[in-house]
């Protein structure tokens, strides 16, 4: 276990963790004055992506398997220490969290009732996004997956659509039970780990020397697969998703797409794997399987749905099928592909919720039926649908394409097969998406509304992404720079 | 008993003595405030008198304990008993309850659980035992308004009875077949016991087990702790939720830890009613429209899991009973003093259609109750996750993977009803009407309760430090 420095540096990753949790006591405080706390979580948001991309920037190329490294005792009972660790993917997770962030408060700046308490949450969620991202303990890693989960439940039931109970007690149930299982798992491996060594210590880093039986280890692995398939989601678990998606305000749904489910897929990549290499080799087929089974399933499904944020939902599960079957191939390629496209998706499935959410406001409705025209009505508005459908749908040149491609290409040289699989299902992307397109932008206006076109706010929320999304399609190399000593680490010492 | 026993009581004294003269000047003097006032002097001078007077021996009379771990327990009920006559105090002056026995009931029960937490004889057990059921007897049907009260009140002197009845015959016929009651004795006398005597003694730990069930409601004898929790005014059910359940707990744990293994023989039934009580709670709760019922059987499925740790018998096992006991308290604890504080001249707020939208009347308070039931739940970043934590890493390490699993589907059901209580507080409602502001004693629990459980949520090794120095 190489710990990076042993001068005192500047708690950095802390701070990622602490400011959102500042921000939301601050507007707690002033639940009494709306406006400030529109500014503070603003305010904050932005600190953070500052933080963020300060480290992108200066810590983006380290050497050693860890960019930044904090490592403090906590529970020394139980050998649970605060230990944060970034490496590159934590890096690229990290900042698209923080830019995530500030759109949602953007998008969020309309929000009405409780303004101070949906802030705060907002902001709780973002600190426990960061957490899972960044621990590198498990029991420091279980309480941020858990505490992240409230505020969403919160932001669902609270100010959410008309079935939000329901959607939010699901949402919360099904993933409970997933990581209920990955408690004991960590408890168990803890167990044996403690007994073996003598060190009772809960740090994935010291944990990774465990020597288990094949039985012990599938167990195990099999508790923490759990809380992952269930939260990334992969079918048959993903019902949840889908009713949580669309009962959720527009920015919990650009937070639960955009970042929640990534922490399965990240769940996967940082525990999981490096801590059970044999369980995984056997794993990676039935992973595979299932990966495709979600990519065409969900397809299917969105070609189907009639109310476009349900239709979004499910070609998440869709993209986040082919994520997995990208780390399913277990090769270099397909690895970087698959993190490349886990971000790009948030970037591109987030700007389509934002825009869902402007039509919605606009005229009321989300269901394909009583849409379309809006290129004619709304040509900006159309226009970035346009460009971001595009991007969903995998066009050359724009982000999700880059990620595809290479997942594609990664796979086809393990399992040409999986690949050409694959890629019949990114087809099917092209079919529910052009529905999509065809059916809000085109064909004739439903009826006779002014649909007013984007506002300076607005823009200020879609703008960057769309440049993102052209950014990510066309120059990919700096978001993939960082991340390849990472990946490598992670594949040599996944399989022996 | 010499003078050196008689300091080393001196909490227990002045509880007693405190009480009676409160009770005494009440007879006269009809001013409530005052005398709460003396009660939570009382008690908090209990509580100081436990921390800060070295006991100069180890044991009093051969019946109590005074060590390090006997004295954490009378301290901590001696501040509950001045934190639920905080709570009390409203109640007192508007429903014109004579304060001065209420306030030396809260006091002799206080006593009662400090001896029982404290006991290490089995004549000690029954007697702190009684010492505090009698005071709950009357406390819980004091509020002569309320139809539910006396119905509580009689339910609970019926069931204390029959348990009284249990553990008083289960001494005996532990006496018959050991020779003594005193605790390491009982026990090793027992395992050397061959034969009929041997069978005898079991039964006898087998009935004594009986009452434990009934005092702190673990299933099948849980049936009448809904009734009593929503007849009970709530400063009161906070009091016999957390301290007589909890003071019941620490008594067990305190005679594992002096005498070791005492259950071997009897493994398989306590595992048999850890299961049970954590299964039947959750799923009772999950189909409650009243908070207080509701909170009666989640105080049932965590007995179900405070059993998994006694059940270990590690000293891992009764380090993690006493930690949930003491989050669990404060976490219970201070659920009732949410719905004490906002009880006013209608009552209490308990049923579902009271709490629909009450999140928006009373954002704090109601924020407070939220953070303290996922407490209870378990959620990670609260004392509870801790609490559940500790517990099932114990129980693992013992081996009853079996328990933990279905203590974690329990968890998983509990998560169900404690969010259902939270949805429904946050529900938008326009025809929420608010409650009692609530007076500054009840916002001080409620302050308290709220930080413990996030300090020590966050910072568990404090308290786990302190209970690993405590237990013998």
């Amino acid at each position: 276990m190489t710990v990076l420095t042993s001068l005192p540096q500047f708690p950095w990753l802390s701070l990622l963790i602490v400011l959102p949790l500042v921000g939301a006591l601050l507007c707690l405080m002033h639940s009494k004055r709306p406006a400030d706390c529109r500014a503070l979580s603003l305010a904050t948001s932005l600190a953070v992506f500052g933080v963020a991309l300060y480290l992108f920037i200066c810590h983006g190329q380290g050497e050693g398997r860890w960019l930044l490294y904090e490592d403090v005792s906590w529970i020394e009972r139980f050998g649970a220490r605060y230990v944060l660790a970034m490496d590159g993917i934590a890096l690229l997770m990290v900042l698209l969290t923080s830019f995530m962030q500030v759109s949602a408060v953007l998008l969020a700046w309309r929000v009405e009732r409780h303004v101070s308490s949906f802030f705060a949450l907002l902001l709780l969620l973002e600190a426990g996004l960061m957490g899972i991202f960044l621990a590198y303990d498990l029991v420091l890693f279980y309480l941020f997956w858990e505490v992240a989960l409230i505020p969403m439940f919160f932001l669902i039931s609270v100010w959410g659509g008309a079935n939000r109970r329901q959607a939010a007690l699901k949402f919360f149930l099904y993933t409970l039970v997933g990581s209920f299982f990955m408690l004991i798992a960590i408890i168990a491996l803890y167990q044996i780990h403690g007994a073996q060594s003598g060190v009772y210590s809960f740090v994935i880093g010291d944990l990774l020397q465990t020597q288990l039986t094949a039985a012990q280890e599938g167990w195990l692995f099999a508790g923490f697969m759990a809380a992952f398939i269930v939260k990334s989601p992969l079918v048959p678990f993903h019902t949840w998703l889908t009713d949580a998606l669309t009962e959720s305000p527009a920015a919990g749904s650009l937070d639960l797409t955009g970042l929640l489910l990534k922490t399965g897929i990240y769940g996967l990549i940082r525990v999981a794997f490096p801590l059970f290499p044999n369980a995984t080799e056997n794993f990676l087929p039935i992973l595979a399987i299932l990966a495709l089974i979600g990519l065409f399933h969900a397809a299917w499904s969105a070609y189907h749905q009639d109310d476009i944020k349900r239709l979004l939902a499910y070609s998440s599960i869709s993209h986040l099928g082919l994520v997995v079957l990208g780390l399913a191939a277990w090769q270099f390629t397909a690895w970087e592909g698959s993190i490349l496209l886990m971000v790009s998706h948030g970037i591109t499935t987030g700007g389509l919720f934002v825009l869902v959410a402007l039509i919605q406001e606009r005229t009321g409705t989300r269901s394909m039926k009583e849409l379309g025209g809006l290129w004619g009505q709304a040509p900006c508005l159309g226009f970035l649908f346009l460009l971001f459908s595009l991007a969903s749908l995998g066009l050359p040149g724009l982000a999700n394409f880059s990620g595809e491609i290479l997942v594609l290409l990664g796979t086809f040289q393990q399992h040409p097969l999986w690949a050409v699989i694959a890629l019949l299902g990114v087809v099917f992307a092209a079919a529910y998406i052009l529905r999509l397109v065809q059916g809000v932008l085109w064909g004739p206006a439903y009826k006779e509304r002014s649909v007013p076109d984007l506002t300076l706010r607005e823009w200020i929320i879609l703008l960057p992404m769309a440049i993102l999304v052209v950014w990510m399609g066309v120059y990919p190399e700096p978001f993939l720079a960082p991340m390849h000593g990472a990946v490598e680490t992670l594949l040599a010492g996944g399989l022996p | 008993m010499s003078l050196l026993d008689l300091l080393a009581l001196l909490p227990i004294l002045i509880l007693v003595f405190a009480g009676t003269t409160i009770l005494m000047v009440g007879a006269w003097y009809k001013e409530p405030r005052p005398l709460i006032a003396g009660g939570i002097l009382t008690a908090l001078l209990a509580a100081l008198a436990a921390g800060m007077v070295e006991p100069p021996v180890s044991e009093i009379a051969g019946l109590f304990s005074a060590g390090a771990y006997a004295r954490f327990f009378t301290i901590l009920w001696s501040l509950l008993a001045a934190a639920g006559l905080m709570l009390g105090a409203r109640f007192v002056e508007d429903k014109k309850i004579g304060a001065g026995e209420y306030v030396s009931l809260v006091l002799y029960g206080a006593a009662g659980m400090a001896l029982l937490s404290s006991a290490t004889h089995l004549l000690g057990l029954f007697l702190a035992l009684e010492t505090f059921t009698l005071a709950f007897y009357i406390l819980i049907a004091c509020n002569r308004d309320c139809e539910f009260a006396a119905e509580a009140g009689l339910k609970y002197l019926l069931m204390g009875a029959v348990a009284t009845g249990f553990m008083a015959f289960g001494i005996a016929l532990i006496y018959a077949s050991t020779g003594s009651l005193a605790l390491p004795d009982a026990v090793t006398q027992l395992t050397t016991a061959s034969g009929e005597l041997h069978a005898w003694g079991l039964l006898g730990w087998g009935m004594i087990l009986i009452a434990v069930g009934f005092k702190i409601s673990l299933a099948p004898f849980h049936l009448w702790t809904a009734d009593v929790y929503q007849g009970a005014p709530s400063p009161i059910t906070a009091l016999l939720a957390t301290g007589s359940k909890g003071a019941v707990v620490a008594a067990l744990v305190g005679m594992l830890a002096v005498s070791g293994p005492i259950w071997h023989d009897l493994v398989e039934l306590l595992w048999l009613m850890a299961a049970l009580t954590m299964l039947v709670g959750a799923f009772s709760a999950l189909t409650q429209k009243n908070l207080k019922r509701l909170l009666a059987y989640s105080s049932v499925t965590h007995m179900g899991t405070l059993l998994v740790g006694l059940l270990c018998q590690t000293s891992a096992g009764l380090a993690a009973t006493t930690f949930y006991v003491v989050v669990y308290v404060v976490a219970s604890f201070g659920t009732f003093a949410v719905i004490a504080s906002l009880a006013d001249k209608r009552g209490e707020p308990m049923t579902f259609d009271d709490l629909r939208g009450l999140g928006y009347q009373h954002p704090v308070r109601c924020g407070v109750l939220v953070l303290l039931l996922l407490s209870l739940a378990g959620l990670p970043a609260t004392a509870g996750f801790m609490a559940k934590f500790t517990i099932f890493h114990a129980a693992l390490q013992s081996g009853y993977i079996g328990l933990v699993v279905i203590g974690v589907f329990a968890s998983v059901v509990s998560f169900a009803f404690y969010l259902s209580v939270a949805m429904l507080l946050f529900k938008p409602d326009e025809s929420a009407s608010s409650w009692h502001a609530g007076s500054s004693l009840e916002h001080a629990v409620l302050a308290v309760c709220s930080s413990a459980v996030l300090l020590f949520g966050l910072f568990p090794g404090i308290l786990f430090d302190l209970i690993g120095r405590l237990l013998p």
